[in-house]
């Protein structure tokens, strides 16, 4: 399997239909560079808070992030509406929301603690713990299970060495079960931090990871 | 329009087959209620929002697509509801069957056992056999600090408990983590309830044994326990509450629903200090005789001596020391007896207070207030002083060195010395426990504590609220009123007292301030003052 | 032109500028017409914006098919209080990948759509909700709503009209449940993402409190074109009860999976066997789940004359939800897969319900243990009923969702439980 040739662009559309490169597709040409501090206010909330550079201890709304805060904050009735922004942006920057991520973003809103902890369970985007440098959740719902998903799932494992929701030695790699993420016309779809790879069979998996170890190693 | 006999704020409906009328916007629950049916309920609690969630009140309603949650569909005119039809039942009976899918069934070691709702729902509707198949969830137990203890697994979800903290404690601590068939109830990671001042109500509140108090854990089965109604004598508020007892002792203090004083409520404070009333040691049989004279008596013998020492000493200067712990009945029948007795120079009290009071943010009437005794308003209203510090003790120089008549009821004088009364012309010691500084009593005459008489004490509400006897006094202990009474009557010739409403009677004859009122006119809820002179 | 293939007989309103990057900007946009529909609403004024929409017979295109202008009309009027208009970007039903492609092939087309129904309403703020896992294409609309502040077309005083509307992305953060709208109001509210009971109403009470409509990225999208040509020009496609065009989601085993775009009441085997290629490695097709997992699963046999509009499908036994139509060939294991959907429910059931908060994880563990070959024949009544008593018992209708897929699966694939129950043979691959 692991010796077939890269199929897989990371991306559907490759149909021979659209002349279209991966950075047409995913846009992010288009979207361009995301400045910590926010741009227009109307879309603070909206960054990828999924990265690969992250730090357990970074201070949380200090200096160019708390500006983004305060534009999040500046577009709600309530301070409480800001919760899930609030979480995205530490979880942004440290990577999981620790039981101290809770306390801090409770005080900055003024809500309690526990609150705060009842709201973050209820999300399954949020760490509950660190994950690996890339989070890797295969989608396992119905239009990729019918098309194999349940192998490429395996796949993952076998070729990151890890069980289930734990993460590799080199803190590289979690690989996690996800619901449908809409993308099942190009089954199997596979979120790795903010990409979606679509279109994933399990002999792409080598090449996949391979091509994320490249990009770590470029920085 | 044609309509004009019927009055726009009631609407009248249909219950299972019986005609109702009820105001407008109550709910199908309610409705039901006034006819005496139960519709089963968990989530759903008078005293907090209604989330309908349980889904247990389904209830059928003529020309509804589908069975409605009786807790918050608000009755209408001309419905047609059914509570026990075919498919209500059908569907109350498939709830209880998901509740029964993992609940581990211990009722054997479940202190809720005898007042669950869940045994009580299934026993009446629900499955009999079940047809779980599949091992049970586990989430085990978890210590919430303070008197509480969470067991998951007998969790229902109602979310009672987080409803009282959010909105009636207005106390965010608790929480349902994670969700689905995840979730449970939690503190901030272990971060607990402890100092939270009103967090016993939850273990009220939950309608299963997920929330058991630790003081109460395995102590005594729901069933063994005999109910009083009572008042609260942890602080001036007075409570509404019911004494649970058994084999004569009290087991626990829960919360009686007095809307006007309490709600559903009561705190943590006042709820865990009830082991003073099962104090054992107590005073059980007259004695007579100061110092090393004193002589174990009884009542006729020493009634009748101390009759004739009153009676010696008329005229004399009376000091008294009363209580806010006592009843009004007894404060007032001291009063009486010492203005018969003499001249009165002054009856004093002691009551402790706290640092400040602690108010019930969702329920604010209700306070625990800085006055940690029931009848400290009482006592002002039967023309009391209240003399020394906030920590009761002190302020007794004059009783102490009085020279006349001394009658001290119900203050244990704990503070004082054993030369206090040591100049009295008759010192008079009424009260539950012996004392150091009773040594010169010439008359020692054992009580009844509240629990263990009936009576009624004055809040700080300025409202009248009557107790029942809950445990049998020690020994020969009688009610103040009853011995101070006695007395007074045969001082004057008069009818003693031979209930606590006579008692009460006297006290209404005797002060504006209790004008109009009668003792069963008290009831169980209690009756405010006449405001003006309350 | 949908995506990622194409099919000459699509009728292409909504997904015209599919895999044409150009069209993400604003300019772009403006190239094939955008904008045109909200200046014409500003122009003909709320009411009539209303009536047009109604006119359109445009019903909503997140799973309930509730018509869109009634639902604007339910707004009151003059309350002095500020409305919302929320716009359900949490796309999550299994099977379903159609607004993820307007968002980040048309990110314009949307905000349009927003705009329009925001001036319909009466809203002054717009929040689009998008599911936390949209992270590339919400980069793609935040662009485009920056770009569309930066020309005038949103914020204050829009296109010089002298109305006021804001438009904020708002992103969730994974769960299903959310996407139901009384759930996404609490959410945005910063809350656990429950759904609230109603009464009341969003239209009376919905986010913070407030006058509230909900819809559909498809939806508001066809708005937008609505609001520019008119209600009867939409009428033109369709049927009489499914009027205008829809983006089908097809997945599964066929060989040319995708978005297209068709007339409501397009044949069903037409789009399998013509517009998608026909069945993968030349297969026989099994069953089809036509409107997202939370429908009714078809038969082979029910698919042959079910024309896929909201009646149509219903004819058909099953309902048309968000047209997400998942074929499934004949080496499908379907006690696997209802295992899968009920797994999926029982994870993403909010809780608070019991029926649906233990009847799922109920009959997902009962599943298991037929798929494991341990299943005995009384498991398939007890399924049934424990379907039954999640039906019509619960504040929103996920727990509704799982029961339809199972009693559907029992009453038409009963050979396939069977074969397990009885000889332990699973029938099918996955
Ligand atoms: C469990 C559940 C999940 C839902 N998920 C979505 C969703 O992801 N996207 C969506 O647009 N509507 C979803 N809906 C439907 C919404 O509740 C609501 O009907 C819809 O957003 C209204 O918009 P429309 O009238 O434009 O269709 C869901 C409903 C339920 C019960
Ligand atoms: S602990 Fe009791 S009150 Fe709280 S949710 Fe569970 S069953 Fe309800
Ligand atoms: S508030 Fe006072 S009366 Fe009420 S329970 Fe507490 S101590 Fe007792
Ligand atoms: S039906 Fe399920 S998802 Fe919906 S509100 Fe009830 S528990 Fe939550
Ligand atoms: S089922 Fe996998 S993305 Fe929808
Ligand atoms: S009591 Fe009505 S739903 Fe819980």
């Amino acid at each position: 399997m692991s010796d077939a040739p890269f199929r897989n662009p990371g991306w559907a559309g490759n149909t021979g239909e659209f002349d279209l490169s991966e950075d047409d597709v995913r846009g992010a040409a288009y979207a361009g560079e995301r400045p910590p501090e926010g741009r227009h206010p109307s879309t603070s909330a909206s960054y990828p808070f999924m990265l690969v550079e992250r730090d357990p201890y970074a201070p949380l709304f200090e200096g160019r992030h708390k500006e983004r805060y305060e534009k999040i904050r500046s577009r709600y009735p309530t301070a409480m509406a800001a919760l899930l922004p609030a979480l995205n942006l530490a979880q942004e920057l440290r990577g999981h929301i620790s039981p101290e991520t809770m306390d801090e973003v409770a005080s900055l809103l003024g809500l309690s603690s526990a609150y705060v902890r009842g709201v973050a369970t209820f999300y399954t985007m949020y760490n509950k713990r660190p994950v690996g440098r890339f989070l890797i959740q295969v989608c396992t719902n119905i239009s990729c299970n019918i098309c194999g998903a349940d192998e490429v799932l395996a796949a993952f494992l076998e070729h990151t060495g890890t069980e289930l929701g734990d993460t590799s030695d080199d803190g590289n790699f979690t690989v996690v079960e996800a619901e449908c993420l809409a993308a099942c016309g190009f089954p199997t779809c596979v979120q790795i931090n903010e990409r979606y790879f679509e279109d994933v069979s399990a002999r792409d998996v080598p090449n996949i990871l391979k091509r994320l170890t490249d990009e770590l190693a470029a920085g | 329009m044609a309509d004009n006999g019927r009055k726009a704020d009631t609407v009248t409906l249909t219950i299972d087959g019986h005609e109702v009328t009820v105001p407008k916007g109550t709910s199908l629950l309610h409705a039901a209620e006034t006819l005496g049916v139960e519709v089963p309920h968990y989530c759903y609690h008078p005293g907090l929002s209604a989330p309908a969630q349980c889904r247990i009140c389904l209830v059928e309603v003529e020309g509804a697509p589908k069975l409605q949650p009786s807790c918050v569909t608000m009755a209408q005119d001309g419905q047609v509801v059914h509570t026990e039809s075919a498919q209500a039942r059908r569907m109350r009976q498939g709830v209880l069957e998901f509740y029964l899918v993992n609940h581990p069934l211990d009722c054997p070691i479940c202190d809720m056992s005898g007042e669950c709702k869940l045994q009580d729902y299934v026993f009446n509707e629900g499955r009999e056999h079940g047809r779980g198949r599949e091992p049970k969830r586990v989430f085990g137990r978890d210590d919430f600090g303070g008197d509480v203890l969470y067991y998951g697994d007998r969790c229902v979800m109602c979310t009672r408990c987080v409803r009282f903290m959010d909105e009636v404690a207005r106390d965010g601590r608790l929480t349902v983590v994670e969700r689905g068939d995840r979730a449970v109830i939690d503190t901030f990671f272990e971060s607990g309830l402890d100092g939270a001042s009103f967090a016993g109500n939850i273990v009220d509140i939950c309608p299963v044994g997920a929330l058991v108090s630790k003081d109460f854990l395995h102590k005594a089965r729901a069933w063994d326990l005999d109910h009083t109604e009572s008042v609260c004598p942890n602080c001036s508020q007075g409570c509404n509450i019911d004494l649970h007892t058994r084999d004569n002792l009290v087991q626990r203090l829960k919360p009686r629903e007095n809307p006007e004083v309490n709600g559903h409520w009561m705190c943590d404070y006042g709820r865990a200090n009830y082991e003073w009333l099962n104090r054992p040691g107590r005073l059980e049989a007259p004695a007579v005789g100061r110092g090393d004279k004193r002589r174990a008596s009884d009542w006729q013998h020493a009634l009748h001596a101390l009759f004739e020492r009153l009676a010696e000493a008329e005229g004399a200067s009376v000091r008294v020391v009363g209580s806010a712990f006592s009843s009004n009945e007894a404060l007032d029948a001291l009063r009486a007896l010492a203005e018969q007795a003499g001249t009165l120079q002054a009856g004093v009290f002691r009551a402790r207070r706290a640092e400040d009071e602690d108010p019930l943010p969702g329920f604010p009437i209700l306070v625990r207030r800085r006055d940690l005794a029931p009848n400290v308003d009482g006592a002002g209203i039967l023309g009391f002083t209240r003399v020394g510090d906030d920590d009761g003790t002190g302020g007794l120089e004059e009783a102490a060195d009085h020279d006349g008549v001394l009658i001290v009821v119900g203050d244990e004088l704990a503070d004082q010395d054993e030369s206090f009364g040591a100049k009295a012309g008759l010192f008079v010691y009424l009260g539950t426990f012996d004392s150091p500084a009773a040594r010169n009593a010439d008359f020692v005459l054992p009580l009844t504590t509240f629990a263990e008489e009936e009576g009624t004490f004055v809040n700080a509400q300025g409202r009248v609220q009557r107790f029942r006897q809950g445990l049998r006094g020690p020994g020969t202990a009688q009610p103040a009123w009853l011995v101070l009474g006695t007395l007074a009557a045969a001082l004057t010739g008069g009818d003693r007292p031979v209930s606590a409403a006579d008692a009460f009677a006297s006290i209404v004859q005797r002060h504006a301030a209790f004008g109009g009122l009668i003792w069963e006119g008290v009831g169980s809820a209690g009756a405010a003052l006449e405001a003006a002179h309350a | 032109m949908a995506y990622p293939y194409r099919h000459e007989k699509e009728t292409r309103i909504l997904s015209e500028c599919f895999g044409d990057p150009s069209a993400r900007t604003v300019a772009g946009w403006k190239k094939h017409g955008g904008y045109q529909g909200i200046a014409r609403a500003l122009e003909i004024g709320r009411d009539a914006t209303i009536e047009d929409v109604k006119a359109s017979g445009l019903r909503g295109r997140g799973g309930a098919g509730f018509p869109t202008g009634l639902k604007w009309s339910f707004m009151p009027k003059n309350t002095g209080r500020p409305h919302y208009l929320l716009c359900n970007a949490d796309e999550s039903e299994p099977g379903t990948f159609k607004d993820r492609e307007i968002i980040r092939w048309t990110p314009h087309q949307l905000i349009e759509g927003c705009l329009v129904g925001s001036y319909a309403i009466g809203a002054a703020h717009c929040y689009i909700y998008l599911r936390g896992e949209f992270f590339e294409t919400t980069q793609i609309l935040a662009r485009a709503l920056e770009e569309a502040y930066a020309e005038g077309l949103v914020g204050r005083d829009i296109m010089g009209s002298g109305v006021d509307i804001d438009i904020t992305l708002h992103v969730g953060a994974g769960a299903y449940i959310c996407g139901e709208e009384t759930g996404l109001m609490n959410s945005l509210e910063g809350r656990r993402g429950e759904p609230r009971i109603k009464p009341p109403f969003p239209a009376a009470v919905g986010a913070f409190g407030m006058p509230t409509t909900i819809n559909n990225v498809e939806t508001l999208a066809a708005t937008a074109h609505i609001a520019r040509h008119g209600g009867e020009w939409y009428r033109q496609w369709g049927t009489d009860k499914s009027p205008g065009t829809k983006l089908f989601c097809v997945s599964g085993h066929v060989n040319r999976p995708g978005n297209y775009e068709f007339p409501l009441g397009f044949p069903m085997m037409e789009l399998i066997e013509d517009v998608c290629g026909g069945m993968r490695d030349g297969k026989a097709l099994k069953a089809v789940i036509p409107g997202g997992s939370s429908v009714p699963i078809m038969s082979a046999e029910d698919c042959r004359a079910c024309t896929l509009c909201y009646e149509g499908v219903e004819a058909a036994g099953s309902m048309l939800g968000c047209a997400s139509v998942i074929v499934m060939d004949e080496n499908t294991d379907i006690v696997k897969q209802v295992r899968r959907m009920a797994y999926f429910y029982t994870h993403e059931s909010c809780g608070q319900c019991t029926p649906c908060r233990e009847g799922t994880a109920w009959a997902t563990r009962i599943l298991r243990r037929i798929e494991d070959g341990l299943g005995t024949e009384d498991d398939l009544d007890t399924l049934i009923q424990i379907s039954e008593q999640m039906t019509g018992t619960t504040i929103c209708v996920l727990s509704d969702s799982l029961a339809m897929p199972i009693i559907s699966s029992i009453e038409k694939f009963r050979e396939d439980y069977l074969a397990l129950i009885r000889r332990g043979e699973r029938v099918g691959a996955a």
